[in-house]
């Protein structure tokens, strides 16, 4: 995902952790289409590694984030 | 079903929300937004989807939707009360759309789970391992007489019938599972794929 130069690390990180839960999120969403086990099977290799991985990188943006040292209320 | 679909797909608006304006959690209710949208729904979701699809895993359509199953779920079409599992099909002893998974569960505390890491088992034995003819199927273990009774244990017809009190012990070694309701000359007659291409079908119930 192409980010805007001069985006902080932490929000190139919360993109990341967007497009991976979307991701593994849309492919848990089409193996409810197919009534098979290689729909379980796509979901649990497939989606939700790709899910906890989002979530694994959001937390690890949250807890490497260092708040800026200016007073800016939004860090 | 529509429901945990719309969840899950409004996690996926908002996870997209947050992966195409990452910019709004500078501020306080994006940061919450954040956290509600990376964390909690997706955690949620999984949850969500992990248990919909156990739910749709004791379906008679999942089952039989390994080619090597196909002739078991002929053989519930069997026209033949003989065939026990043709009997309960036939005539709404089992509901039809979980048919398999009703007698193959174990009712006990972790039943359930017993049956799903079997059904794992049959997943890699179909795409790893060396999948056997249908006929060469057994089960893994004897079938426990838990099984039958969770639902013929106190009936009358069960506890009545004729059969089931040749010896005064019978019944009591009938519910303590030393004598198997499959035993030979009782109800030994299960789904017999290997008679299937002499058998005649009931055509109603589709």
């Amino acid at each position: 995902m192409p980010n805007p130069p001069q985006t902080p690390l932490v929000e190139r990180r919360l993109r990341w952790a967007g497009v991976l839960i979307a991701v593994g999120l849309i492919i848990q969403l089409t193996t409810f289409i197919w009534l098979h086990p290689l729909a379980f099977i796509a979901f649990a290799v497939i989606g939700c590694p790709l899910v906890a991985a989002g979530v694994l990188l959001f937390l690890y943006s949250l807890v490497s984030h260092q708040p800026a040292q200016d007073g800016d209320p939004g860090s | 079903m529509l429901i945990e679909i719309l969840f899950i797909f409004i996690a996926v608006v908002l996870a997209s929300l947050v992966a195409a304006r990452a910019e709004l959690t500078r501020v306080r209710g994006g940061k919450i937004l954040a956290f509600v949208t990376l964390f909690i729904l997706p955690v949620a979701a999984v949850g969500l989807g992990y248990s919909e699809h156990m739910e749709r895993a004791t379906s008679t359509q999942f089952c039989l939707s390994c080619h090597v199953m196909s002739d078991f779920g002929r053989s519930l079409a069997v026209d033949d009360p003989s065939y026990i599992p043709a009997k309960h099909f036939q005539n709404n002893l089992v509901p039809r759309d979980h048919a398999c998974y009703t007698c193959h569960t174990d009712y006990t505390m972790f039943g359930t789970v017993h049956a799903k890491f079997r059904g794992l088992r049959h997943i890699y034995v179909q795409y790893f391992g060396k999948v056997p003819q249908p006929a060469d199927i057994k089960l893994y273990t004897p079938f426990n007489n838990r099984e039958c009774l969770h639902c013929h244990a106190g009936m009358r017809a069960f506890e009545e019938e004729p059969k089931h009190s040749k010896t005064p012990d019978m019944m009591s070694r009938i519910n303590s599972n030393q004598m198997s309701c499959t035993s030979a000359h009782c109800h030994d007659t299960m789904h017999d794929v290997a008679s299937l291409s002499s058998a005649t079908f009931w055509k109603g119930g589709r």
